[in-house]
C-alpha cells in the first residue's frame, strides 16, 4: 500500500475516520462494561476497536491523527459519519483496503442498529 | 552428558521419555529450579525437531499445539533472561539431555528422509508417531517440573513461617514475592502440561481420516482462529508491543472468557457436561473476564493517538471474532443453548474453550513480566501522574518508603502532556492487574479442570486456596514405556 500517494485531504479524512471509530469504541467499550461480566456487548466493541485499528494502518506514518474528541454519545452515530467519510474519499492508493474497511463499517452500523451495539 | 552416537530416532526419543518419566519419579525440589532455566532449551529443540516433521492430520489448520508450546517456551526464557524468578544459574542435567537429544534426532532426520528413518523401536513407520511421542515426553516433563516447583514452593512456605516466627534476619529466609514468584511458575508450568497433555488426547480422539463435516466445522473454524490468536499474540507481545497490542490482547481474552461461559452453559442446559461444574465455573469465567477487561482498561490509558496495534495481531483477533460470532451468537445476543448445538460440537468446543483457557494463564504472566520490564513503555504526563500518585500512595500505606517524597512528573512535562517514560509505582499497578488476571484466569482453569480430556482434578480448593503437592498417581500421564518396542503410545 503506497501510503505517501495521498493527499493533505485525504490523510486528514482518514485521520477522521480513526478518531470517529475510536471514540465509537470507547462507548461501546463504555456500554459493555456496563452491562457487567458475559455481555454480549463485548462482540460489537471488539468490531469497532477492530475497524479503527485498520483505519489507523490507513494513515501514513508522522501523520497527527491527534484531534477534537467527535461529538455524539451512541457508537452508532459516530459509525454513520465514519462510514458517510470513508463514500466521500476521491480513490487512493489503498483504495481496497479503504473498501475494505468501508464494508465493515457498514456491517458495524448495521450491528449498532439492530443488534446488541444497539 | 553427550548423546550415544548410533541410536536412531526412535531410540533418542524413548530416552527422552525415559529421562522425563525419571524426573518425575525422582519428585526432587531440589531439580525445580534447574527444570525452570532448562525449559526454553528443551522446547526449542522439541519445536526444531517437529519442524522437520511431516505435519500432523489431526492438527486443524493453524491450531499446531507445538507452535504454541515453543511460544510459551520463548515467554518463560525471556522472562530468565529479564532477570526474573528463578533468575540465571544452572539447568537441570537430565532437561540438557533431553534437548540433546532432540538436536541429534533432527539431524539424523534432516541427513535422510523421514520413510526411511526407524521412528519406532520395532521398525513399523509412522511419519507422525514422533509427532505425538514428543508431545509426550513434554507433557512428563512439564508435570514433572510442576511436582518438582510445587515441592519447592512447600518448602519455601514452611521455611518463610519458620524464619518468620523466630525472627531471624531477613536475608536469612525466603521472601513473601520467592514464594508468589514460585506459585506464578508452577501455573506457568501447569498450562504447558494442560496443553499438551490436551494435544495428545485430542490426537487419540480425532483420527486422521475423520475430516470435520456438519457441525465440526464452526468447531474447526473457532479451534483454529483460537490457536493462530494464542500464536499471535505471543508473537505481539514478544516484539516490543504498543500498550495499544495490550489492550487488544487483553479484550480478546475477556471475549475468550464470555464465549467458555456461553458454551460451557449451553453443553450443561443440554446435558452434555456436568450442571455442577458450570456452579463453580460461571463465577470463576466472569471474574476472569472481569480481571482482564480491568487490564485493558489500565492498558488503555497508555495508549496516545499514534499508537498504532500491531496487524497481524488485528487481524487474528478479527478472525477470532467472526468464528465465536458463527458459533454462539446471533445478530441480537448470544445464541440459545439449542442454536449453539446446531451449529458445533459441544463438548468439542468446550474442550478445545478450555485449552485456551489455560494458555490465558501463561498469557497474564506475559503481560506481568512486560508491565515489570518493557523499557519502551511510556504514556502521557497528565495519565501518570494521576497514576503514580495513586499507586504510590497504596505502595507506601503498605511500607515501601522509596516512593516517598519523589516527584514523577514535572509542571512542564504535565502541561505539554508530554509522553515520559513509566514511572515505577504506574509499573507497579499494571502489574498488580496482571497478577489479578492470572490469579482469576487460574482460578476459572482449575474450575474446568472436569471439562479436560485428562479429567484432572480441581487445583483448587473450595476455600478458594490453591491445592499443592498433588502425587504423581493423581494424574493420568499415558502409559509409554521406552525401549519396549512396539509402536510409540
Amino acid at each position: 500500500m503506497d501510503k505517501h500517494a495521498m493527499d493533505v485531504d485525504t490523510v486528514e479524512t482518514l485521520a477522521g475516520v480513526v478518531r470517529l471509530l475510536r471514540q465509537a469504541a470507547v462507548l461501546a467499550w463504555a456500554g459493555a462494561d456496563r452491562a457487567g461480566a458475559g455481555s454480549a456487548g463485548q462482540l460489537f466493541a471488539l468490531g469497532v476497536d477492530l475497524a479503527a485499528d485498520q483505519a489507523r494502518h490507513l494513515v501514513p506514518d508522522g501523520t497527527n491523527v491527534d484531534g477534537p474528541v467527535p461529538v455524539g454519545d451512541e457508537p452508532a452515530g459516530l459509525l454513520r459519519s465514519a462510514e458517510l467519510l470513508l463514500r466521500r474519499l476521491a480513490p487512493i492508493a489503498a483504495r481496497e483496503a479503504v473498501d475494505d474497511l468501508r464494508a465493515i463499517v457498514a456491517d458495524l452500523v448495521w450491528e449498532a442498529n439492530t443488534g446488541v451495539g444497539a | 552428558m553427550s548423546a550415544r552416537e548410533g541410536r536412531t530416532v526412535a531410540e533418542l526419543l524413548d530416552d527422552s521419555d525415559g529421562l522425563a518419566r525419571e524426573a518425575l519419579l525422582d519428585m526432587s525440589a531440589a531439580r525445580a529450579l534447574g527444570m525452570v532455566r532448562g525449559w526454553p532449551q528443551l522446547m526449542h529443540s522439541a519445536a526444531d525437531l517437529c519442524a522437520v516433521l511431516p505435519v500432523d492430520p489431526t492438527d486443524s489448520a493453524g491450531a499446531d499445539p507445538i507452535a504454541l508450546l515453543a511460544a510459551m517456551g520463548r515467554a518463560i526464557g525471556r522472562s530468565l533472561a529479564a532477570g526474573h524468578w528463578p533468575g540465571r544459574g544452572p539447568r537441570d542435567e537430565a532437561w540438557e539431555q533431553i534437548a540433546s537429544n532432540l538436536v541429534q534426532a533432527r539431524r539424523l532426520l534432516q541427513q535422510k528422509p523421514v520413510a526411511s528413518e526407524p521412528v519406532s523401536t520395532d521398525g513399523q513407520i509412522d511419519p507422525t508417531a514422533p509427532n505425538s511421542q514428543i508431545l509426550h515426553v513434554l507433557y512428563v516433563a512439564a508435570h514433572a517440573a510442576t511436582v518438582a516447583l510445587t515441592e519447592y514452593q512447600r518448602d519455601l512456605q514452611h521455611r518463610l513461617e519458620i524464619g518468620t516466627r523466630r525472627r531471624q534476619p531477613l536475608v536469612e529466609r525466603p521472601t513473601v514475592l520467592e514464594v508468589e514468584s514460585a506459585g506464578g511458575m508452577i501455573a506457568r508450568f501447569d498450562a504447558i502440561e494442560q496443553l499438551a497433555a490436551g494435544a495428545l488426547a485430542a490426537r487419540r480422539l480425532n483420527p486422521a481420516d475423520d475430516p470435520g463435516i456438519g457441525r465440526a466445522r464452526p468447531a474447526m473454524r473457532l479451534e483454529a482462529a483460537l490457536a493462530a490468536w494464542e500464536i499471535q499474540a505471543h508473537r505481539t507481545l514478544a516484539n516490543q508491543p504498543d500498550p495499544a497490542d495490550l489492550v487488544r490482547v487483553a479484550r480478546v481474552q475477556a471475549l475468550i472468557a464470555t464465549t467458555t461461559v456461553v458454551v460451557s452453559e449451553a453443553a450443561a442446559r443440554r446435558g452434555e457436561i456436568d450442571t455442577g461444574v458450570i456452579d463453580r465455573l460461571t463465577p470463576a469465567l466472569e471474574n476472569a473476564q472481569l480481571a482482564w477487561s480491568r487490564s485493558a482498561r489500565r492498558w488503555a490509558e497508555l495508549t496516545t493517538p499514534a499508537s498504532r496495534t500491531d496487524p497481524a495481531l488485528v487481524e487474528a483477533a478479527g478472525q477470532l471474532r467472526a468464528a465465536i460470532r458463527a458459533a454462539v451468537a446471533t445478530q441480537t445476543s448470544w445464541a440459545t443453548p439449542d442454536e449453539i448445538a446446531g451449529r458445533i460440537d459441544l463438548p468439542a468446543t468446550v474442550m478445545t474453550l478450555h485449552r485456551s483457557l489455560v494458555d490465558g494463564v501463561e498469557l497474564a504472566y506475559v503481560v506481568r513480566d512486560i508491565a515489570a520490564d518493557h523499557p519502551g513503555l511510556a504514556a502521557p504526563a497528565r495519565v501518570i501522574a494521576m497514576r503514580t500518585q495513586g499507586e504510590a500512595e497504596v505502595a507506601i500505606e503498605q511500607g515501601e518508603t522509596r516512593f516517598e517524597g519523589v516527584r514523577w512528573v514535572t509542571p512542564r512535562q504535565i502541561a505539554d502532556n508530554q509522553v515520559i517514560p513509566l514511572p515505577e509505582p504506574a509499573r507497579r499497578g499494571l502489574v498488580n492487574a496482571a497478577t489479578d488476571v492470572a490469579a482469576a484466569t487460574n482460578q476459572a482453569v482449575a474450575a474446568a479442570a472436569h471439562l479436560a480430556p485428562t479429567k484432572q482434578s480441581p487445583r483448587v480448593g473450595a476455600d478458594g486456596t490453591r491445592r499443592v503437592g498433588r502425587a504423581a498417581t493423581d494424574r493420568e500421564i499415558p502409559v509409554h514405556q521406552p525401549n519396549r518396542g512396539g509402536r510409540p503410545r
